[in-house]
C-alpha cells in the first residue's frame, strides 16, 4: 500500500458522514483522523499536520470557512491540499472566488459523496 | 327721498327715473306691508302691486312671513337683511338678498320702509354646487381605504380622514411622527418634509403602530398642496396599508429559504444514506457483519431523519388545525422516549423520565405534540453529542400536571446556548447544529401556539438546556380550533 503513511483529516459535524469517509479512506489504505467541528479540526492540525483535509463547510463552532482560511494563511500549513465537501459547494465557490488573496481549494466534492470520486480525488492529490 | 305715506307721487320725474332704473327689485312698504311704490323691474317680474301685501306678491302667501326684515325695520328703525326665495308671476324662483332701510318723516319716525331685493340666484346656485362638491370630496376623503392627513410645515396634522382617525385617534394638532410612530423626533428622511423642500411628490415605505398596537407596513405618498400663487402651503400624505403584501412576500422569501435549507439538509441525509449503503455493501463483500450492522443502522437512522424532516416541512407548509383527542400525558411522554431511546443508546447518552403519575389526561393533537416532543428530545441529544467537555450526558423528560395544565420538560446537560443562540432559537431556519434544518423549534413553537400553549427555554453555555412545554388540559373554546389561528410569527404585524 503505497499511501499507507498518508493521513487524511475528515472534518464533518455529522458522525454518519465521518464514519462514511473514514471507512472509504481506510479501505483504500489511508490513515485517518476525525474532527467534528472547526475548533477540533484546528487543534488536530496543530497536534499533527495531516497530508490532506476533507472539509465540510457548514458546521457549528468554527465553520469550515474559518478553518480553510486559517489553513491558507498559515505559512506552515498552506501546502496541505484541501477537498471541500459540502451540500452548498456553490455558495463556498462563489465566496472564495470573491476573495482574491485566498487561493481556491484543490478540489470540491458535493454531498451526497460518490465514494469513487472521493477516493480518486484523494489519490490524485496525494499521489 | 320718498315722503311717508306717498304712493310715489311725490318723486319728481328724475327721481322716478333713477328709482325705476335700479338693477334690483325696489319697493316702498307701509306698516301693514302694503307695497306703496315699486320700481320697473319689480313691476316687470311681479306685476303692478296695486296696494297688495309684500308677502302676497313675492311669496304668494296669505300671511306675513315669520321673520320679516321690513317689520323689523319698522320696529327698531334700523336697516335689516335676509335671504329669501321669491316667485315671479311667471313662476320663476328667484333667490334674493333683501335689504331694508327706514324712511323717516319730519319728526324722525319711521313712516315707510324701502326694501331692496337683489337677485342672487346664480350666486346661490354656485354656492349650493360648491357645498355639494365639498360634501362629495369630504365623503371621498373619508371613505377612501387609506390613511390621509394634511400636514403643515411643522408636520402637524391639520386634517385627517376617517380611516386615520379610527385607527390612530384624533391626531389633529399633533405631529405626524407622534401619532403614527409614537416617537418624539421627526423621521429621517421624511417624505412630507421632502415635499415641502422641493415641491415634488415623495414615496417611502414605513412601519406605523395604531392605537390598538397593531404594526402596519404602509406605503406613504406625500403630495404638495399649493395656493393660487403656486406656493406649497401644505402637504397631503396618503398611507396605504401593505401589511398583507409584505406578509406574503416574507412568506415567499421563507419558502425560497425553505427550499434552500431542505435541499441542503437532504444532501446531508442522502450522504448519510450513501455512507450506510457503502458500509453494508463492503461489509457483505468482506464478510464483516459488524460493518453490515453499523451500515444498516446508519441507513435506518437517516431514513428516520428524512421522515421527520418531511413531517416538519408539511407542518410548515400547511397550517394544520389540531386534531383534538383526549390522551394520557404520561403515555405521550413514554412514547416519545421509546422513539428516541435507540439514538440515545447509540450516542451513549442516558435518557430518563420523571413523570408525575397524577398528571392524567389532556386534550391535544397527539401526533403533533408527540412530534414536537421528539424534536425537543432530538435537540437535547444533539446538544449532548456536541459537548466534548463532560464525560457523562443525560437527557431527562419530566411531566407535571395541575388542574388546568400539563407541563412537559426536556432537560439536558449538553453544550447549552449562549444568549444569541437562545434568542434566535425559535427563528425559522436558524440552526446551531450544523446538520439542522432550522425548522424544529420553529415548528415546535407553532404547534404549542396552535394548542394555545407555550414553550419556554432556559439555557447556559456548558451547563445545559431545559425546554418547557405548557399545554392546556382542556381544548380551548373557539379560536385555536381552526379559523382563529394565531398570527404567524413571521407576520410583520405580529412583532
Amino acid at each position: 500500500m503505497p499511501d499507507a503513511a498518508k493521513t487524511v483529516l475528515v472534518v464533518d459535524d455529522d458522525p454518519d458522514a465521518r464514519a462514511f469517509l473514514t471507512a472509504v479512506l481506510a479501505d483504500h489504505g489511508f490513515a485517518t483522523a476525525e474532527a467534528k467541528d472547526g475548533v477540533e479540526a484546528l487543534s488536530a492540525i496543530a497536534r499533527s499536520a495531516p497530508d490532506l483535509v476533507a472539509l465540510d463547510i457548514s458546521m457549528p463552532e468554527k465553520s469550515g470557512v474559518a478553518v480553510y482560511r486559517k489553513l491558507r494563511e498559515d505559512e506552515g500549513l498552506k501546502h496541505i491540499p484541501v477537498i471541500i465537501i459540502t451540500g452548498m459547494s456553490d455558495d463556498f465557490r462563489s465566496f472564495i472566488s470573491t476573495r482574491r488573496h485566498i487561493p481556491p481549494p484543490e478540489e470540491y466534492i458535493s454531498k451526497p459523496v460518490d465514494h469513487e470520486q472521493f477516493v480518486g480525488a484523494v489519490k490524485k492529490l496525494l499521489g | 327721498m320718498l315722503p311717508a305715506g306717498s304712493r310715489g307721487g311725490a318723486m319728481d320725474s328724475r327721481e322716478r327715473q333713477y328709482f325705476d332704473a335700479m338693477p334690483c327689485y325696489l319697493t316702498v312698504q307701509d306698516r301693514d306691508l302694503h307695497i306703496i311704490a315699486a320700481n320697473r323691474r319689480f313691476r316687470d317680474d311681479f306685476g303692478e302691486p296695486e296696494g297688495r301685501h309684500c308677502y302676497q306678491v313675492y311669496k304668494h302667501r296669505s300671511e306675513r312671513c315669520e321673520i320679516c326684515p321690513v317689520a323689523r325695520t319698522f320696529r327698531d328703525g334700523e336697516p335689516h337683511e335676509s335671504e329669501e326665495r321669491v316667485r315671479t308671476r311667471a313662476g320663476a324662483e328667484v333667490a334674493v338678498l333683501v335689504r331694508t332701510t327706514p324712511i323717516r318723516d319730519e319728526s324722525g319716525a319711521t313712516s315707510a320702509v324701502m326694501e331692496m331685493s337683489t337677485d342672487i340666484t346664480r350666486h346661490t346656485d354656485l354656492e349650493e354646487r360648491l357645498r355639494r362638491s365639498q360634501r362629495r370630496y369630504r365623503l371621498l376623503f373619508d371613505t377612501v381605504p387609506c390613511y390621509i392627513t394634511i400636514q403643515d410645515r411643522d408636520l402637524n396634522v391639520v386634517e385627517a380622514n376617517r380611516a386615520f382617525q379610527e385607527d390612530f385617534g384624533n391626531g389633529l394638532g399633533r405631529r405626524c411622527y407622534e401619532v403614527y410612530k409614537h416617537r418624539t423626533e421627526a423621521c429621517t428622511p421624511c417624505p412630507v418634509q421632502e415635499t415641502f423642500d422641493d415641491g415634488e411628490p415623495h414615496t417611502r415605505e414605513e412601519v406605523v403602530t395604531s392605537l390598538r398596537g397593531t404594526r402596519q407596513h404602509v406605503l406613504v405618498t406625500a403630495a404638495p398642496l399649493r395656493d393660487g400663487d403656486g406656493h406649497v402651503t401644505g402637504v397631503m400624505e396618503m398611507s396605504a396599508d401593505i401589511t398583507q403584501v409584505r406578509a406574503l412576500e416574507s412568506r415567499l422569501t421563507q419558502l425560497g429559504m425553505l427550499i434552500g435549507t431542505v435541499s441542503h439538509g437532504l444532501k446531508g441525509l442522502l450522504n448519510g444514506l450513501r455512507g450506510g449503503m457503502y458500509l453494508v455493501d463492503t461489509g457483505f463483500t468482506k464478510g464483516d457483519t459488524d460493518r453490515v450492522q453499523k451500515g444498516w443502522e446508519t441507513v435506518r437512522r437517516n431514513v428516520a431523519r428524512i421522515q421527520s424532516m418531511v413531517s416538519d416541512i408539511l407542518y410548515y407548509a400547511k397550517d394544520r388545525v389540531p386534531n383534538w383527542e383526549p390522551v394520557s400525558a404520561a403515555a405521550v411522554a413514554n412514547d416519545v422516549c421509546a422513539l428516541a431511546a435507540p439514538r440515545a443508546a447509540e450516542l451513549g447518552i442516558r435518557l430518563t423520565t420523571d413523570l408525575d403519575p397524577a398528571a392524567g389526561e389532556f386534550e391535544a393533537d397527539v401526533q403533533a405534540v408527540q412530534s414536537m416532543l421528539v424534536n425537543l428530545v432530538e435537540n437535547a441529544l444533539d446538544a449532548c453529542r456536541l459537548d466534548a467537555r463532560k464525560p457523562d450526558h443525560e437527557v431527562i423528560v419530566r411531566l407535571r400536571g395541575n388542574a388546568d395544565r400539563v407541563q412537559f420538560e426536556v432537560a439536558d446537560n449538553g453544550i447549552g446556548m449562549d444568549r444569541e443562540t437562545r434568542e434566535k432559537a425559535f427563528t425559522l431556519f436558524f440552526s446551531s447544529k450544523g446538520t439542522g434544518t432550522g425548522l424544529g423549534l420553529f415548528i415546535a413553537d407553532r404547534i404549542a401556539q396552535a394548542h394555545q400553549g407555550r414553550i419556554t427555554l432556559s439555557s447556559e453555555p456548558d451547563a445545559g438546556t431545559s425546554v418547557g412545554v405548557e399545554l392546556l388540559r382542556r381544548r380551548p373554546a373557539g379560536p385555536a380550533d381552526g379559523e382563529g389561528r394565531h398570527p404567524h410569527p413571521e407576520d410583520p404585524s405580529h412583532a
